[in-house]
């Protein structure tokens, strides 16, 4: 929310990346910035180097309606103000970096996304199911087309 | 003969010390209640608990030896029993001999090794916990405790609790003389029996159960029983080796006495309970090595000394 | 020792809630721990995207009952935000109001909880007797104990009146007395604080990694605190203090949740003077236009986060929350090396579990 200090991150941020990122700014109440998602692991080293330790609240993936061939992940931080990092990931076969060796926080988050929606986190030595109950077979129970189109 | 048996299962042992367990067990939770703004149970509570585990399913995880299992606590509650025989209730005894003191520590101690063995045969893991947790707990509170215990017998130079008895009645009551050592015997009473603060054996939340986890039915029934007359036992010990006082002329009086002793002694454990907040492990053994059994010793020492 | 694994859970003395956990133990010491959750996983997440926006208020207040009205509060302020509706004043500090007292009545069921962990069974009923004090101020004014329904899209379902002062004045006296009677044990108890301190310290660095906020981050010197750092009204205008400790230990833990009642009973006083008139609901149209929207609030355990999406229909299209429980979950493990068995249900009862937040 905080203007000035968003503006600093989205330069850091451009420069390590390389080229301008698209600011988001459909959230109410936050800031937000899509990156590709193969930098995912610079970007947040970098957010993590800048705050001296960055708070993630949460990661939260949904598909948007008309675009399900895409899978977006919002990293949540907050720190001094909130902002959040959106990547979005192919459907078919959606993997990320994990970032688990910089925020090891981020386990369960992690671990919701990959069986509520499927999304392979590479980096990580396993991923176990955190909230479905052990002998679930149906799949990623947000991810089917059937299930979201009711 | 008949005497023998009369004594052994009416009074003083067998049918009047279940009662008087049952009712120790009724003003304990009385107490603890009035002290938590609660109500507490009615009068007949503890027999009904007792009536109830008896007609309860009584199971044992596999690999369990059912035979040892139902022996340890009928073992316990025998011990027990036979103790309370040779302790002298309002002056009372049938049975008394030079020595007995010492018989009756050694059969107080029999319910803890049982239940430590108990700990081990039942195959749960909270058992086992519960049982070693047990046996460290003997090993941090028995010394100060006999320490303390022999207090009064160096005064009385007697070994016989009735022999101390009827010396205090010339010397006055012992815990006068050595107020330190009964507030050790407490410390080790209330740790023998593991009650709060030194239920560390049986804390709910850390070993569910402790040794009786997995025990249920009428050997559970039998446990209670058994530790609850440890505890009137224990109690009985205590009365007459430090208060005293109950070996009079009319029995009305002393019986009298002794009630009244015996409340203030459960009172004193009931707020101990109240108050005091569960000691850890480590905690408890630094405690009765560094602190209770030097009290104890300089204790034993004053009295040697005031005895000459 | 040899190293065995005890474990705790779904159904234990210690837990509230079922959870499962693994703890490997060398004799009285323990190595670590892994965790297992989802055993009251109803899948909140998914049913809102079925349910309407008056429903979906009741579906998540069904989340969690300790805290069950920061949810609905947290929700309506989303759904609001998204409105473009402006909640009347009244209705604000009325729901400002129901979230002190929520924060009070958990924050000393959580106390009896560590009071009987530790032993010390006296504090834990009277600390339960308290909280019906609390609890019957909620009951009055709302007429539920634990799930309130009081909130509602555009305002509160409730209102004071004349009548309600008094009762509500004279418990709080009462709970105030209390509470420092019981700080003035918490404080000195030697027990308790031999239990309790310097048992699994967390560092600040700690807490940041992993996301931690609330009573268990403050314990550790983190100042933040979401009423005070991202106001939504009245918190703007009430001024509080934020309790930290340095230490970061179990009795940090202790005493940061026992100032926060104080601070809560201050604010709960602040706001019944400052009860501005008026009306206390809007009419809110069905219909929620697109837009997305992140509301960041502070439960009793921490930071609640809600993050909401409409695609214009009367039915949420995307609702993410995340509880603290969560969070602090992740830091368990974290906790549990290089303790004592008997040090198992402090570190437990710091945390301050609410595994029904946690799975959702």
């Amino acid at each position: 929310m905080d203007k000035v200090n968003f503006e600093v991150l989205r330069e850091q941020i451009d420069s390590l990346v390389g080229s301008k990122c698209e600011v988001y700014d459909a959230i109410g109440n936050d800031d937000a910035l899509i990156i590709p998602s193969e930098r995912l692991m610079d970007v947040v080293a970098l957010i993590d180097q800048i705050f001296d330790g960055a708070h993630l609240t949460t990661i939260t993936a949904q598909q948007r309606a008309g675009q399900h061939n895409l899978i977006e992940l919002m990293y949540h931080f907050y720190q001094k103000f909130a902002f959040t990092i959106i990547v979005r990931l192919p459907a078919e076969a959606p993997s990320i970096a994990s970032i688990l060796s910089i925020l090891p926080g981020a386990d369960f988050y992690e671990r919701e996304v990959a069986e509520m929606f499927g999304v392979k986190f590479t980096g990580r030595t396993e991923t176990p199911p955190l909230l479905l109950p052990d002998d679930w077979d149906q799949g990623p129970p947000f991810i089917r087309k059937e299930v979201i189109d009711e | 003969m008949f005497e023998a048996l009369f004594y052994l299962l009416i009074f003083p042992g067998g049918f009047f010390l279940v009662l008087v367990g049952l009712g120790f067990e009724w003003l304990d939770r009385k107490l603890l209640a009035l002290f938590q703004r609660r109500v507490g149970p009615p009068w007949y509570q503890p027999l009904a608990d007792l009536i109830k585990l008896f007609s309860k399913e009584d199971l044992l995880p596999k690999g369990g030896n059912e035979l040892v299992a139902t022996l340890l606590p009928l073992i316990s509650l025998c011990a027990v029993l036979v103790a309370g025989l040779y302790v002298p209730i309002a002056g009372f005894t049938p049975y008394s001999f030079e020595g007995d003191l010492i018989v009756i520590l050694f059969l107080m101690s029999v319910p803890t090794l049982a239940y430590y063995l108990a700990g081990i045969i039942s195959i749960g893991i909270y058992s086992i916990l519960g049982g070693g947790r047990s046996l460290l707990q003997y090993f941090s509170y028995e010394v100060p405790f006999l320490i303390a215990l022999s207090g009064p017998a160096v005064l009385a130079r007697s070994w016989s609790i009735e022999g101390i008895l009827t010396a205090q009645f010339t010397l006055g009551s012992f815990v006068l003389f050595q107020p330190l050592g009964f507030i050790l015997a407490l410390v080790g009473l209330i740790g023998k029996l593991k009650r709060d603060p030194l239920d560390i054996p049986s804390a709910k939340s850390e070993v569910v159960g402790g040794s009786l986890t997995e025990f249920s039915g009428g050997k559970l029934g039998f446990w209670h029983l058994a530790m609850n007359i440890q505890a009137v036992v224990g109690i009985f010990l205590i009365i007459n080796l430090f208060l005293g006082w109950t070996k009079l002329a009319n029995p009305f009086v002393a019986i009298l006495v002794f009630f009244l002793e015996f409340l203030v002694i459960v009172g004193m454990l009931s707020s101990a309970s109240a108050i005091f907040a569960r000691l850890r492990i480590d905690q408890l053994a630094g405690l009765g090595w560094r602190i209770l059994v030097p009290l104890s010793l300089a204790q034993i020492l004053f009295v040697i000394l005031m005895g000459v | 020792m040899s190293k065995i694994s005890i474990p705790i859970g779904p159904q234990h003395p210690l837990l509230k809630e079922p959870l499962s956990m693994k703890i490997d133990i060398s004799g009285e010491k323990v190595l670590g721990g892994s965790l297992r959750l989802g055993y009251v996983h109803r899948g909140i997440e998914r049913l809102a995207q079925k349910r309407n926006y008056v429903q979906t208020i009741h579906l998540v207040e069904r989340v969690c009952g300790i805290c069950s009205h920061i949810h609905t509060t947290t929700f309506c302020q989303a759904v609001e935000s998204l409105l473009k509706l402006e909640v009347p004043p009244r209705a604000q500090y009325l729901r400002a109001l129901m979230c002190e007292l929520e924060r009070i009545h958990s924050h000393l069921l959580w106390l009896g909880i560590l009071a009987k962990h530790v032993g010390l069974d006296t504090i834990f009923m009277h600390t339960w007797h308290d909280r019906e004090l609390a609890l019957d101020v909620m009951e009055e004014i709302t007429g539920g104990r634990v799930l309130h329904g009081a909130n509602q899209i555009g305002g509160v379902r409730f209102d004071l009146d004349e009548s309600h002062f008094p009762m509500i004045y004279a418990n709080l006296e009462k709970l105030r007395s209390q509470i420092s009677g019981l700080l003035d044990i918490l404080e000195n108890e030697p027990a308790l604080i031999a239990r309790t301190k310097g048992v699994a310290p967390v560092s600040q660095k700690t807490i940041r990694q992993y996301g931690v906020a609330g009573p268990v981050a403050r314990a550790s010197g983190v100042d933040v605190d979401m009423r005070r750092d991202n106001p939504l009204p009245p918190y703007d205008q009430l001024k509080f203090s934020v309790v930290t400790m340095p230490d970061g230990d179990a009795w940090a833990r202790t005493i940061v949740r026992a100032e926060e009642i104080r601070e809560s009973l201050n604010l709960c006083e602040m706001i019944l003077e400052d009860l501005p008139d008026g009306e206390v609901s809007k009419r809110a149209p069905r219909n929620v236009p697109e837009g997305e929207v992140i509301i960041r609030s502070e439960a009793p355990r921490g930071e609640l986060f809600y993050y909401l999406r409409s695609d214009g229909t009367d039915q949420p299209a995307r609702l993410k929350i995340r509880t603290p429980t969560l969070a602090a979950l992740c830091l368990l493990p974290v906790q549990m090396s290089d303790i004592q068995v008997a040090d198992i249900p402090v570190v437990l009862a710091g945390v301050d579990l609410c595994v029904a937040c946690a799975d959702r």
